[in-house]
């Protein structure tokens, strides 16, 4: 009896510690999903052979077009090339449900065996995908999937960065950027996606938690990146003496860095994620860029064909398939470019170094 | 201003070779490019029942705003704002119906429309400014609007009759998009064609101060066309929030510049005067169908859109030459 107290003491003092640690610091999928390497998930030579026997055809169902988005795409391209999947569409949705709705029922007409895709707002994203699923195509998802949706019954798994760890290795940049002292600025994505909340916060609680001598002490919200230019003049204007900014991607972030250069601040540092050309030419030549935290893109879009095309031989995936993420700096730039990206880093960059 | 009324004047057999040109272009445009798709596609499912269904369904909407712009820029008037009253109507109409029912949404989403067509029509025709500025000014406010009505959230619809009605379900058959699409079309054209008031906003947009000196209100007009534009992107929100059982705030964001392609290609003078319902329609129809087999055909989305523009530069440059010789 004693005994069994213990074991249920230790078990529950377990299940403290973990639930705590799922909440402060691991990635679970938009579900509740627990993460599993994306590394993890591999096709046998047996199995890539039916795959390149079958003759399938996959579509490409994607959100918008970005870099980020290039990366999964080239990625899933390149996949399903090795694999003897034919890709036969290929569609941008610009931010828009229904003019998703359009392109997964246009693309139907090509009888696709296999879509990828990124739902633009997965709490009504059951309606856009529903003709493709009732017609038995495969579909596997990246970052998020609709809401209703089962794993293993209505998709094959979905395919996302570690969002937590690119948060907190924003967090970490950061600090190594200021010596772990300093006034931050926080400049989140105020829009209800999963993607960008996660990693903001996890930016957010880590700085709280692990690092007492930082504080926040400017916190602005941004819905459209096209005003993020007004949003960090008002934060400067308010707080010149701020060490360093969060910006919750690089595409605002170039504006924010366009205002700190405009007021002639080279002191401010900026962290932010995703990989980008002029911002990191800004990092490689000592400008206000610090650091960019970057997602394996590239390996999201190999894993989501991978896993699809498994499916259609009969083996599962897990249903939250995560890809790495690494803090890219000055020093590690060509590494990070070509693991994130799978490409050489951009000429400009390369010139910059020498 | 070239138009049908003032090319009256010219040589008779020139007249009639003009007219026939002016008038069938864009069904020539719709059939190259249809037959192009056609052959080019024959094995990639371009010409199935399904595939054009789709396109019919897709652009129902852009349809359905391309009607009030025919009368809008056949007055002369221009309306930018139609974009975010597509959102907020949609949205308007999804809180509204989850909570008091079905009549209630309708009127909430409608209604949200009218009164932006009405405050964009008493600003440009009372206030006497222009209608570019006016509506530039209310597509930004309503578009924070509709980002603030629900906090950015997305607001599912869950009442089936209201889904069924304006975009999933379908009467006799035939899907409920195609028949909003049919019912706009043929009561906007027999207005704008066969009623005293569609004159008016023709002899308005052809020359605003004669239509006042022949007796005319010209700012009656100008506020009854808003009106109508509003009140059709009013309508097009509710359709976009039946068909995807759920309103956004994106809603009709990307939609205003195929909108006014659709309008423009279908043979409406830009500057007023000329304007055609049915031409707007194959316009549409013509948009939708471009989209549908440039992504058929396999393209890249850079490819696409590099495509897609060229064409629509192709379609207008045929189009205003036609009408400007």
């Amino acid at each position: 009896m004693h005994r069994a107290v213990r074991h249920f003491a230790l078990l529950a003092t377990v299940f403290v510690a973990t639930s705590g640690y799922a909440a402060d610091g691991k990635t679970t999928g938009p579900h509740g999903e627990a993460p599993t390497p994306a590394g993890t998930f591999a096709l046998t030579a047996a199995e890539e052979q039916q795959v390149k026997d079958g003759k399938f055809t996959a579509a490409l169902v994607w959100h918008e077009m970005s870099e980020y988005t290039n990366a999964v795409n080239s990625g899933a391209h390149d996949e399903f090339k090795r694999l003897g999947v034919e890709v036969v569409a290929q569609t941008d949705a610009g931010f828009d449900a229904a003019r998703q709705k359009s392109d997964v029922e246009t693309v139907l007409a090509k009888k696709p065996s296999i879509i990828l895709s990124l739902p633009v707002d997965p709490a009504t994203a059951a309606v856009v995908y529903d003709p493709a699923r009732t017609a038995g195509v495969k579909l596997a998802f990246v970052d998020n999937s609709p809401a209703g949706y089962e794993h293993g019954k209505d998709y094959v798994t979905i395919v996302s960065d570690d969002l937590f760890q690119m948060g907190n290795k924003a967090a970490v940049a950061m600090a190594d950027a200021l010596g772990g002292k300093g006034k931050l600025g926080y400049i989140y994505h105020d829009a209800d996606f999963y993607v960008t909340n996660q990693r903001d916060g996890a930016f957010k609680s880590t700085i709280e938690q692990d690092y007492p001598d930082m504080k926040i002490v400017a916190e602005a919200g941004m819905a459209d990146p096209a005003r993020s230019e007004e949003i960090a003049q008002g934060m400067i204007t308010q707080n010149p003496d701020l060490d360093g900014i969060y910006v919750t991607w690089a595409e605002p972030a170039l504006s924010v860095l366009s205002t700190l250069r405009g007021a002639g601040n080279s002191h401010t540092k900026i962290v932010t994620l995703d990989l980008n050309e002029p911002a990191a030419l800004d990092m490689v030549k000592g400008g206000n860029i610090a650091a960019l935290v970057a997602d394996e893109a590239y390996n999201i879009g190999v894993t989501a064909a991978r896993a699809a095309a498994g499916s259609l031989v009969g083996k599962t995936a897990e249903p939250f398939l995560v890809v790495d993420s690494l803090a890219v700096t000055k020093a590690t730039v060509a590494d990070g470019w070509k693991k994130s990206l799978n490409k050489d880093v951009p000429a400009t960059i390369a010139d910059a170094m020498k | 201003m070239s138009s049908a009324h003032s090319s009256a004047s010219g040589q008779p057999a020139s007249l009639v070779n003009r007219l026939n040109l002016q008038q069938y272009v864009v069904y020539l445009g719709f059939l190259v490019i249809f037959l192009f798709f056609a052959i080019v596609l024959k094995d990639s499912g371009f010409l199935t029942v399904r595939n054009l269904s789709n396109i019919m369904l897709q652009t129902a909407p852009v349809t359905i705003m391309a009607i009030g712009l025919v009368f809008v820029m056949s007055a002369g008037e221009i309306d930018l704002s139609i974009g975010s009253t597509v959102a907020v109507s949609a949205l308007a109409a999804a809180v509204t119906v989850n909570d008091y029912g079905l009549g209630a949404g309708i009127i909430a989403g409608i209604g949200a429309g009218l009164l932006i067509g009405l405050l964009n029509g008493v600003l440009v025709a009372y206030v006497k400014l222009p209608s570019f500025l006016v509506t530039l000014a209310t597509l930004g406010l309503f578009a924070g609007v509709s980002r603030s009505m629900t906090n950015l959230r997305s607001i599912p619809v869950t009442d089936s009759t209201f889904t069924g009605f304006f975009g999933s379900g379908s009467f006799l058959g035939v899907p409920s998009l195609i028949w909003w699409t049919v019912v706009a079309v043929a009561c906007g054209h027999v207005i704008y064609r066969e009623t005293r008031f569609g004159a008016h906003v023709l002899a308005t947009g052809d020359n605003s101060r004669a239509a006042s000196v022949s007796g005319i209100s010209v700012p009656r007009i100008r506020l009854a066309v808003l009106l109508i534009s509003g009140g059709l992107a009013g309508l097009a929100g509710l359709l976009y929030a039946g068909r995807l059982q759920a309103a956004k705030y994106t809603l009709g964001e990307t939609d205003l510049m195929t909108v006014i392609a659709a309008v423009i290609v279908g043979g409406t003078l830009l500057n007023g005067g000329k304007g055609t319902i049915i031409g707007a329609l194959v316009g549409s129809l013509m948009m939708g169908m471009l989209n549908n087999g440039l992504i058929l055909m396999g393209l890249s989305v850079s490819d696409q859109m590099i495509v897609r523009g060229l064409i629509i530069l192709a379609a207008v440059a045929v189009s205003l030459r036609e009408k400007s010789r």
